[in-house]
């Protein structure tokens, strides 16, 4: 099964790796005296098709020493780790999405990595701090992040702009508001080109509130999902279903193409701009393709938010049962490590969680990772921002979802809807503070 | 007297090898029954009186998370979802199931074509026919909505509108009917002809020859078919899941597609709330044996068996 992935060293777009990784340079040294050979065992949730960067980082890894022999298996999803994890036969060390951390994290799966951090050869201050806030749980990191995606960019298609005269790209939400107006176009009543849609493709809780300068919980353990800021970014995309219509954008909207193929809406046009992630468009947003990107608009009053934008990193954590933690610290610990980051980013086009490889000329003086050099600059944005890590974090993400859906479609005003989640979730919040 | 005892002895002695000799034989079902099933049934029930997060130890709640079920308003949606899928999707269903096989059962040319034509579909598992079935329920150029329009029907947004999205399903499941078709005309083909020609020399109608001398003669597969639809009702869950997708949601538009066992496989495995996704797992059971004992209740009165007056 693993055969296949083993070798193809991400091949994928031709970038081939150069051959270094010089012992001289070796990440990791045993912290004692050589102790015997050991294997472990690391799951991830790639698929075959796309394993080949992270194949190559383990191989990397065990070339790198003769102490520490990883073996990896791929396609392993949360539902599979955390059964394995519960079963009492887990892994020595997985990579998984970031929203597991905190429900895994304090139900006792995940090992704290404080011990490990206090000795270990990794920095912490050197991680963007968005990325690795997410792997804190109750004041302890549980895991680190490897790679991080990120929603801080307005992508655009550049021909609808110059169809409709707009000569830059708006800067500010009030702007993006009436530049999406301008984008819009109708025939016999119906929309057959529309601006913007502010919950394509999906309901975003978390984007738009951080756009705002929201959060969702305070020092004390009070939510804060209805204060004003949060409020305000329902609101705000609110405006967009009272201008259109519900029903006129629904009707369009499923008639709109699939997302990732040649019917893209944003790539025919029918879509005229959309919130951009680092893996929407790669190659169509070079400087000479039909995508256009800039800065995510910031409210007009609040200047200091730009750059604001959600970080979703990928979490590498240790399971607490595992059979070799100090040796999975010592994979852990290359894995994510500036060389090791800087490859996996450079095969796979993803954005290292570590601060000093956003500079990294492998990166910056990368010819084919031309449409990445903007979103390395982004990421060192001081307005990024996640959601809050917990044990009750789905169930919030939900309970937001939820809310936010009604009061878009106005069968809530914003404010009675985050006042309902705050009521829904609060008391899941007190528990949770009451157990750690 | 003694050497009946004797005997009576020895014939339990060479009983009792026969029952140890028979249970040695079906020890490894057994085996598997009592590990894999009967104990995973009762820890579930434990666990349901608790409050379980799968990695620490569960925590004694008593009735609390049966309490707070009863208080949980997506419960109770997900239970209504639950029973529309059943009640406006098993039925006609199986009236539909039927129809056809009174179709296929007829002395056609070609028949058998007819039948692995009209069987081919049930064997596209559900996840590919969810989404082959996405496409054709495209709102703006789907073939479906093609058809309604082009003759003057209303169009519905399927996977978008809240109200549309369970009749999507349950139109998706006439599609899927292939297997209580063939069974239904199993049981057709099983109806004795001596019947048929009696009522046709007194006279009988098509209709009237259905109504008394088919559907009686059918209804026991008719109960069979509904008790187990009626179970794999209760449990419905990768069609919902997958058309909830196309709203990148677990529960599809204003939770519309949250079916009682997705609502449970979230509890479990995305709020780690096993010992309330085990109490939804208990108050199932209750509802699916309490409507199966309905069912089997109320047999008496319209299901009839071969040889009975």
């Amino acid at each position: 099964m693993l055969a296949s992935a083993v070798g193809l060293a991400g091949c994928s777009d031709g970038a081939s790796k150069p051959p270094e990784e010089s012992p001289a340079r070796n990440e990791a040294t045993p912290t004692s005296a050589p102790k015997e050979k050991v294997e472990i065992t690391f799951w991830h949730v790639w698929s075959d098709k796309d394993a080949g960067p992270i194949t190559a980082r383990v191989e990397a890894f065990n070339k790198s020493q003769d102490r520490i022999t990883v073996k990896v298996l791929g396609n392993q999803d949360a539902t599979k780790q955390l059964t394995a994890i519960s079963g009492g036969n887990p892994p020595d060390i997985a990579l998984t999405y970031w929203n597991n951390i905190g429900p895994w994290g304090q139900a006792g799966a995940v090992l704290p990595l404080t011990d490990y951090l206090k000795n270990g050869k990794v920095d912490t201050a050197s991680f963007v701090p968005a990325a690795l806030e997410r792997m804190k749980v109750n004041g302890e990191y549980y895991a680190l992040p490897f790679t991080f995606s990120m929603a801080s960019t307005l992508m655009y298609n550049k021909k609808a702009f110059q169809d409709a005269g707009i000569t830059k790209p708006p800067e500010t939400l009030e702007e993006l508001f009436e530049t999406a107006k301008k984008l819009t176009k109708r025939e016999n009543g119906e929309i057959t080109q529309i601006g913007f849609i502010p919950d394509y493709p999906w309901i975003d809780n978390v984007f738009w509130p951080i756009i705002f300068g929201g959060s969702w919980v305070d020092a004390n353990g009070k939510l804060t999902a209805n204060q004003e800021a949060n409020v305000a970014s329902i609101a705000y995309q609110r405006k967009f279903y009272e201008e259109f219509g519900m029903d006129q954008i629904a009707k369009f909207r499923s008639g709109m193409g699939q997302r990732g193929t040649p019917n893209d809406p944003l790539l025919t046009g029918k879509l005229a701009m959309m919130i951009g992630w680092e893996y929407n468009f790669p190659e169509e947003r070079k400087p000479d393709g039909p995508i256009g990107i800039a800065p995510f608009p910031h409210p007009a009053n609040r200047p200091d938010l730009k750059g604001s934008g959600m970080v979703s990193p990928r979490a590498v954590f240790i399971p607490k049962k595992a059979k070799h933690p100090d040796e999975a610290w010592e994979f852990m610990q290359y894995l994510v490590g500036h060389e090791s980051q800087v490859e996996f980013s450079v095969e796979s086009k993803t954005i290292p969680s570590l601060l000093p490889a956003l500079d990294d000329p492998k990166l910056r003086g990368n010819e084919k990772l031309v449409m990445m050099h903007d979103f390395y600059e982004r990421a060192k944005s001081k307005t990024l921002q996640g959601f809050p890590n917990s044990v009750y974090i789905n169930e919030y993400l939900q309970a937001l979802t939820e809310e936010t859906e009604k009061a878009l479609k106005g069968q809530a005003t914003p404010q009675e809807a985050m006042d309902r989640v705050v009521a829904r979730i609060q008391p899941l919040a007190d528990k949770a503070a009451s157990k750690s | 007297m003694t050497r009946t005892a004797a005997a009576t002895a020895g014939f339990r002695r060479r009983r009792n090898k026969a029952l140890w000799t028979g249970l040695l034989f079906i020890s490894p079902w057994l085996a598997g029954f009592l590990l894999f099933q009967l104990y995973p049934i009762l820890m579930s029930f434990y666990y349901s009186l608790s409050e379980y997060n799968l990695f620490s130890d569960p925590e004694w709640v008593g009735l609390q998370n049966y309490k707070d079920l009863f208080g949980d308003s997506k419960f109770y949606l997900s239970l209504y979802n639950t029973v529309y899928i059943t009640v406006f999707g098993l039925l006609p269903h199986l009236a539909f199931a039927l129809g056809m096989a009174l179709l296929l059962n007829m002395s056609v040319r070609g028949q058998a074509v007819y039948r692995t034509i009209y069987f081919l579909p049930t064997l596209v598992p559900a996840v590919a026919s969810s989404l082959l079935w996405m496409w054709l329920l495209n709102a703006q150029y789907g073939l479906v909505n093609e058809l309604l329009g082009a003759i003057g029907l209303v169009e519905p947004n399927w996977l978008v509108d809240p109200a549309w999205t369970k009749p999507a399903l349950v139109l998706m499941g006439f599609w899927g009917t292939g297997t209580q078709t063939v069974m239904y005309l199993a049981a057709l083909q099983d109806v004795p002809k001596v019947f048929y020609e009696a009522a046709e020399i007194d006279g009988a109608g098509r209709w009237s020859r259905f109504r008394h001398i088919t559907l009686p003669a059918i209804s026991p597969m008719t109960l069979f078919l509904l008790v187990i639809g009626l179970i794999n009702s209760f449990q419905y869950f990768t069609q919902g899941l997958i058309f909830a997708e196309a709203s990148q949601s677990v529960g599809g538009p204003e939770n519309s597609l949250l079916f009682y066992a997705i609502y449970l496989y979230q509890t479990a495995f995305s709020f780690l709330n096993m010992g309330y996704a085990s109490s939804m797992a208990w108050i199932l059971c209750v509802i699916v044996f309490g409507l199966t004992l309905l069912i089997f209740r109320s047999s008496a009165r319209w299901v009839y068996y071969g040889g009975e007056k």
